[in-house]
């Protein structure tokens, strides 16, 4: 498995083209204050608005192909392309090479210079007094998980582009062999996780509950390895049917009882795998297989869900369980931190972790479009990124403020394609509506 | 614990026991500390409210090391037992009337994932009309749905069978949840003398726990319980097919343990009980009575009153109801020339008592064999927590004895219908 690794991000809206930060570099690396030498060059105008011409460290880096006499190459340590002046035939190839102009002729040297992230503490990163640069990786989960084994088999059997597999590889991969996975029946089961006819995809000891009782029987399980002193984990990988509608006794009654156990709804918002049936986690407006388009009677025609969405996680923080959380496959690194605190909740008492999931299938979108769909539902506030747990209360972990116009989201899929100006009117409200109550609920003192 | 020390053991009982004055929810629940179960899960419902009670105190009073799960209703009672005895402990629990209805869909399963889950029926009848008063209607319903049930006819009968109970689910060769059926109000409430067995003499007959062998789950042994199967393509038909063949074997196996378990409780605590089918003053009878339950001791006075006037009536009783003792009660049935068979629940489809519809079946067996039919008449008695008397079965002995000479009447008796 490779390796990802920090590199410096620039923020193009933060930048007055002071220049700061190429005194800084040039300061540092030549020992003079002349701009021209600075590894970092940031070009542009006010007007046109500035770039950066810096080495970005490339995984695949045209520099080191061009080069006639090996003199740079990726140090698959530090993720930096070095540059050796002493194999350097000053051909000035790699300069062409380069689409960022991140590697240039030092006129004071006679040389190419390029910028090598001081040895991982950038001087150009605190120079700059508008935070414009940050030295980062967005990689963490690549690096952290990408070596850790997929408890899932290749070649499950979800539809294609399905959010939901993706979602489950990863939490697999988080929680670790050590765990007992209970999937209701839904499309994490029907996809082959606990398996068919003595097949299974699943490594680690999983089954099917039914519909109705998978938090009753993973506290079962959980119960009795806690009587025998084994710590395993109890996880659960619900739809948002069986865990808001049917299943919804067992699951409020493991909280009640605080079962240790993490129970994890992906919410794709109905009954997908049977077809796409409404659930109560459907949203107003929204067509299924049971809440049809068409013209009705008595001249009321049949628009779609006519009830608002069950807000399951907020019934859950009403639980006051040790933790609980919504996140969204868009934001990972949100996800992989509240997996986490969940994870380690659940060794002390309930833990719910309520995951937006996007259906390829059933919302009526294309399957490139998943993340953008994801991603849209909570940059329009339609859903919320938020944590809870009883000690620290509520808050969101992604800003509300400022949403798009929910309209952004609605129109990214087929199953709001028949909404009418007042249903879309009736949306926004709520949209509205439930962000003020989420902030109230943040506001309260705990 | 109210419990009251009435005897000091004697030389002449073979094993330790203490005699103690108790209900019969309490006998359970002793019986239950006596097993020592893991994990004990509990939900409130008359008649069956006690037994929980007296299960929660004792774990409260340390006298039983289990972990109770005061669950939200039946259905996750049970659910919550599948998971810790696929995860390899020893189970139980208690319900009774609309609480096993609620408690249907995981009842269902519990057979079929063969977990041996111990759980008592203190029968109620079935609404509605509303009623919280005993009969079997209850457990009659779910007859059918592969867990072994036994019948209790006494207190002492509910302690000794409720830790049998663990034993033969837990066989190796049955693997099945078993249901023992205490009759609501009569037994539940009905206090009297019991001898309790020692813990230590109990531990030597229940040796070791093993609960999982053969399902489980447990990361050191992954594995997938309860994949699909089924369709009409590739292995699916025969993988459920085999499934359903061995819960049947698994069954009628447990004809032959139960008769084994009970022998071996017969030697160890000098108490015996027929395991199967009871007969009561039937060798040289030219006709009986059928029964199941706390019905019985009345019944047997009936019997004996009867005897002493003369009339030549013996008894059969069930205890094992499911799988139901075909082949024992073909021999008992062999012995007489009419049969009066009593309910204390009805059978819808039939219009007669299910017990009463089972054992037609036996008939026909019998039928075949001997090429000629024994009359036979079905009663229903005993709904809603109705007694039924001395009287009421000397009306039904007099029935009975009356097919000797008449043709059987095709509608049921209903003891009770002016009581």
């Amino acid at each position: 498995m490779g390796k990802s690794y920090n590199t410096i991000a620039f923020d193009s809206n933060k930048c007055d083209g002071c220049g700061d930060c190429m005194t800084a570099c040039a300061t540092i690396k030549t020992g003079t204050d002349d701009k021209a030498r600075s590894r970092i060059q940031i070009v542009g105008s006010e007007t046109d608005g500035f770039e950066l011409a810096l080495c970005r460290q490339c995984g695949d880096p045209k520099c080191v192909t061009v080069c006639p006499a090996a003199a740079l190459t990726k140090n698959f340590d530090s993720g930096v392309i070095d540059w050796d002046a002493s194999k350097c035939v000053d051909c000035l190839l790699c300069t062409v090479g380069c689409a960022y102009a991140g590697i240039a002729l030092d006129a004071g040297t006679g040389h190419v210079a390029k910028c090598d992230t001081c040895d991982g503490a950038p001087a150009c990163v605190p120079a700059c007094p508008h935070d414009a640069l940050t030295y980062i990786t967005t990689s963490r989960i690549y690096n952290e998980v990408g070596g850790w084994e997929d408890l899932f088999a290749p070649g499950l059997a979800g539809c294609q582009g399905c959010n939901t597999e993706l979602l489950m590889r990863h939490t697999l991969r988080r929680v670790g062999p050590e765990t007992v996975l209970a999937t209701p029946p839904g499309c994490v089961p029907g996809m082959g996780s606990v398996g068919f006819n003595g097949t299974t995809g699943t490594k680690i000891p999983v089954f099917h509950p039914l519909l109705t009782n998978t938090a009753a029987m993973l506290a079962g399980v959980k119960r009795q390895y806690k009587r025998v002193g084994r710590d395993v984990t109890a996880l659960a990988i619900a739809g948002d049917g069986g865990a808001s509608d049917v299943g919804f006794q067992s699951l409020s009654g493991a909280a009640e009882r605080n079962e240790q156990i993490l129970f994890m709804v992906v919410d794709n918002e109905g009954y997908m795998n049977t077809g796409m049936q409404r659930s109560s986690c459907t949203p107003y407006g929204a067509w299924t297989s049971t809440t049809p388009i068409g013209k009705g009677s008595g001249g009321m025609p049949s628009q779609g869900k006519t009830q608002d969405a069950k807000n399951l996680p907020l019934i859950m923080v009403n639980h006051r369980c040790e933790y609980v959380a919504t996140a969204s496959t868009a934001y990972m690194e949100d996800l992989y931190d509240k997996l986490d605190k969940a994870i380690q909740a659940s060794k002390r008492g309930f833990a719910y972790l309520h995951v937006y999931s996007p259906c390829t299938t059933g919302w009526r979108f294309p399957t490139d479009q998943n993340m953008e769909v994801a991603r849209k539902a909570v940059e329009t506030n339609f859903v919320m990124l938020w944590e809870y747990n009883p000690k620290d209360g509520l808050h969101f972990t992604h800003s509300a403020d400022e949403p798009l116009p929910v309209t952004e989201y609605l129109k990214a899929m087929g199953r709001f394609r028949h909404l009418s100006p007042d249903q879309i009117s009736h949306i926004q409200g709520k949209v509205v509506e439930n962000l003020a109550f989420v902030k109230q609920m943040a506001h309260r003192e705990n | 614990m109210t419990t009251a020390i009435l005897e000091t053991p004697t030389q002449t009982q073979p094993a330790k026991q203490k005699v103690i004055l108790c209900e019969g929810n309490e006998a359970a629940a002793l019986a239950v500390a006596l097993a020592r179960p893991d994990m004990v899960a509990v939900y409130p419902i008359t008649p069956q409210s006690s037994l929980v009670e007296h299960v929660a105190a004792l774990i409260a009073d340390g006298r039983m090391d289990a972990d109770i799960v005061d669950a939200e209703g039946e259905h996750s009672v049970l659910s919550v037992l599948q998971g810790g005895a696929l995860a390899g402990a020893r189970t139980y629990t208690a319900t009774c009337g609309p609480g096993l209805a609620f408690m249907f869909e995981p009842y269902f399963r519990t057979s079929g994932m063969r977990l041996p889950i111990v759980m008592s029926i203190v029968t109620r009848d079935g609404i509605t009309p509303q009623s919280v008063w005993g009969g079997h209607q209850d457990a009659m319903t779910v007859r059918e749905v592969g867990w072994v049930q036994v019948y209790c006819e006494t207190v002492q009968e509910v302690l000794d069978t409720t830790v049998m109970a663990f034993k033969i689910a837990e066989h190796h060769d049955v693997m099945l949840p078993v249901n023992v059926c205490l009759d609501g109000n009569y037994l539940s409430y009905g206090t009297s003398r019991v001898e309790l067995p020692d813990q230590a003499e109990v531990d030597a007959f229940m040796g070791v726990k093993d609960v999982n062998w053969h399902v489980a789950l447990d990361p050191h042994r992954p594995m997938a319980v309860d994949p699909l199967t089924g369709g009409t393509s590739g292995k699916g038909p025969s993988t459920f097919v085999r499934y359903r063949k061995g819960q049947c074997r698994g069954m009628q196996n447990s004809l032959r343990v139960i008769e084994e378990v009970h022998e071996e409780w017969a030697q160890r605590f000098g108490r015996s009980f027929a395991p199967l089918v009871e007969e009561y003053r039937l060798e040289d009878a030219d006709y009986a009575i059928m029964t199941l339950g706390s019905m019985t001791g009345a019944a047997k006075d009936a019997i004996d009153e009867a005897r002493d006037a003369g009339k030549r009536v013996g008894l059969i009783k069930i205890k094992t109801f499911s799988p139901f003792p075909v082949e024992a009660l073909l021999k008992s049935l062999k012995k007489i020339r009419a049969l009066g068979v009593v309910d204390r629940s009805v059978g819808f489809r039939w219009n007669c008592g299910p017990m009463y519809q089972e054992t037609m079946g036996v008939l026909y067996r019998l039928c075949s064999e001997t090429g000629s039919s024994l009359p036979s008449m079905s009663f229903i008695g005993g709904l809603a927590g109705a007694d039924i008397t001395v009287g009421h079965f000397h009306r039904v002995i007099e029935a009975t004895e009356s097919l000797l000479t008449k043709p059987a009447p095709i509608e049921p008796v209903w003891l009770n219908e002016r009581d």
